[in-house]
């Protein structure tokens, strides 16, 4: 599986059936499709008007007001003024920040692509047909589901260090002798923040992959058995080129996932031990509901805002021409 | 399908138990730590099961009814936490400002959505794409805005500010879901209505709508439970306890030190039951709403 093996995916991934879909969706919107009737109805503006009324209001007042309180001092305790780009060269040349920054990007490192490749094993395994197969895809919605606090908190119980399940259980099948202080080493603690956020969103993952997985058509697996391919050759020539626009938007959508996590490490870890999990979106909470420094706080969301911004342009980029058009089917 | 080989088997059936244990071992244990007595939860070495399992748990959630290991005196502990008796309050404070956000959604999602689907207008893709694009912002980057918006309304630990919140937040992806799915619908049956002089209002609700209710249900679903599980923006809205949703109680508890354990097990259980009703129903339109539009194409 090199590069030769990718371009040669490509063109194969490129079927009549895919063309089609790309001719459908870009034409979606355009005033001159044929399923959208021709003359110009106010009606319609009348119709959107709730939602994009709603929508304003709550985007470029709150933005806007985001960017000029990172400019001045706000705070319950000062008098509020103007002090330019102070907070934003406060908090990039502070020492947390920096470190929060890091463990984010490192924290997005490791779960996003594990989270993949578990998803699409997943997926592929649900994709076959075996006893318990209903139970498992409706029970996995739940995880998912179940708003991100409890799910950190039925973790914290398992993990917790002086009477959690896992200790509990090593301790009770002899495995261990000591209890393990999960929750209050570092390189733990950031595990077990991994292993929550894998838990919530895999189902997500699992479930889109499947649903694409599901629309490759069976012939392009009898033929490429004919050709002779093998379980190998039939996922990277057929599975792959099929999965391939999901497989973008997952990764897109779990890496925004991953940089603005914060119900998680509030409710295991309180971005401790120290601040061994605090990433940039608990630190900015920190900074402006603990130590109530709203211009503070507004730089650094001014800031995530911008990075996120930045990452998905750049990850837009990155998409080969064509990739992202399923997602509108 | 062809026959298997065992060793197929073996692997599928093998990833699928390590799957059901991921998934579902940690929901078995919050509902067993729920019955058993907090003393042998916390003993060590674990001693979990040396007394029977009881419900005393629960009783205290709903009635305040005291469970007998922590009215002896001498024993591990004599505080509880006072607090899972919110929760209740809490399940419906949540499921108020959900059910709200759901219809909200319902109502002028579709509207928009038929919109954005069937009728041309002056500024239509733009503010199409402005509002999906409105998601792209990081909901923490808007927080300390969103409260001083709140906060100058005077809708501090009101439900409106949380329902108004969780909609600006849900609409997107509402109008997204169902403008794909009325665009899908055929569109002579708005053309033939309109030659018989039909407005575009009777349209969506004698046509449209009627045809959609499924998908606008599970996307009106859908915007109930992001709603119901919605913490961020809860945290710092509501400010007493029966104005606060179950994220919020739930999390303020996971924050005490001094817990009382078997007390959050039950609440945590307690909590799941409204996600668990809904799983189902969501489930479905989500995965039919993926691999139908696929098939269309």
């Amino acid at each position: 599986m090199g590069r030769d093996g990718k371009t040669a995916r490509r063109r194969d991934g490129k079927t009549s059936r895919e063309s089609e879909v790309v001719g459908r969706a870009s034409s979606s919107l355009s005033p001159h499709h044929p399923m959208t009737p021709s003359p110009l109805r106010l009606e319609g503006a009348l119709m959107a008007a709730p939602v994009l009324l709603l929508v304003a209001i709550f985007t470029i007042y709150p933005v806007g007001r985001a960017i000029y309180q990172s400019l001045r001092i706000e705070s319950p305790i000062f008098p509020a003024r103007f002090v330019g780009l102070k907070n934003y060269q406060d908090v990039i040349g502070g020492l947390f920040f920096k470190e929060a920054a890091i463990t984010t990007l490192w924290f997005a490192a490791i779960t996003v692509p594990i989270l993949v490749v578990i998803g699409v094993l997943t997926a592929l395994l649900l994709n076959e047909s075996f006893v318990g197969n209903a139970l498992l895809r409706v029970g996995m919605l739940l995880p998912w589901a179940l708003p991100a606090t409890v799910a950190a908190l039925i973790w914290k119980w398992i993990f917790l260090d002086s009477w959690g399940a896992l200790n509990a259980g090593l301790y009770a099948t002899g495995l261990i002798d000591n209890y393990i202080p999960w929750l209050t080493t570092p390189s733990l603690a950031r595990m077990a923040v991994i292993v929550v956020f894998i838990w919530t969103q895999l189902p997500l993952v699992a479930i889109f992959l499947l649903a694409a997985l599901q629309a490759i058509p069976n012939e392009l697996y009898d033929a490429a058995a004919i050709d002779g391919a093998g379980v190998a050759g039939r996922f990277w020539n057929v599975t792959f080129p099929g999965i391939r626009p999901m497989l973008v938007i997952v990764t897109l959508y779990e890496t925004l996932m991953a940089f603005t996590n914060f119900d998680i490490v509030y409710a295991l870890t309180q971005g401790g031990p120290g601040t061994a999990t605090t990433m940039v979106t608990y630190f900015t909470w920190v900074e402006s509901f603990k130590k109530l420094d709203f211009g503070k706080g507004s730089a650094l969301a001014v800031l995530i805002a911008i990075a996120s911004l930045a990452l998905i342009l750049v990850l837009v980029r990155a998409i080969p021409k064509g990739a992202l058009v399923e997602e509108r089917t | 399908m062809r026959k298997r080989s065992p060793l197929r088997r073996a692997v599928i059936y093998g990833g699928a138990i390590l799957l059901a244990l991921f998934w579902f071992a940690p929901f078995v244990l919050v509902v067993v730590g729920s019955v058993l007595p907090e003393v042998n939860l916390l003993s060590y070495p674990p001693t979990w099961f040396a007394d029977p399992p009881n419900l005393q748990t629960y009783q205290y959630i709903f009635t305040g009814k005291i469970p007998e290991s922590f009215e002896q005196r001498g024993a591990l502990r004599s505080m509880i936490s006072n607090e899972v008796r919110d929760v209740p309050r809490a399940i419906f404070n949540s499921i108020v400002v959900a059910t709200a956000v759901m219809l909200i959604n319902v109502l002028l999602g579709s509207l928009a959505a038929y919109a954005y689907a069937r009728i041309r207008f002056p500024g239509r893709a733009a503010s199409f794409n402005f509002v999906l694009m409105s998601r792209l912002i990081p909901t923490v980057a808007i927080a300390v805005p969103y409260y001083l918006i709140v906060q100058r309304f005077g809708g501090i630990n009101s439900y409106w500010a949380l329902i108004a919140i969780y909609s600006v937040l849900t609409l997107p992806f509402t109008t997204l879901v169902l403008t794909l799915y009325f665009r899908g619908l055929p569109v002579e049956i708005d053309e033939a209505a309109r030659v018989e002089g039909a407005s575009s209002w009777r349209i969506l609700r004698d046509i449209a709508i009627p045809l959609a209710l499924p998908s606008i249900i599970g996307a009106g679903l859908f915007a109930f439970m992001l709603a119901y599980s919605e913490f961020l923006f809860a945290l710092f809205i509501t400010t007493t306890s029966d104005r606060r949703t179950l994220p919020v109680i739930l999390g303020a508890l996971s924050a005490n030190t001094d817990v009382t354990w078997n007390m959050l097990m039950a609440s945590i259980t307690v909590g799941t039951i409204p996600t668990l009703i809904l799983a189902i129903p969501v489930w479905r339109f989500m995965v039919r709403g993926l691999t139908s539009g696929a098939v269309r194409g």
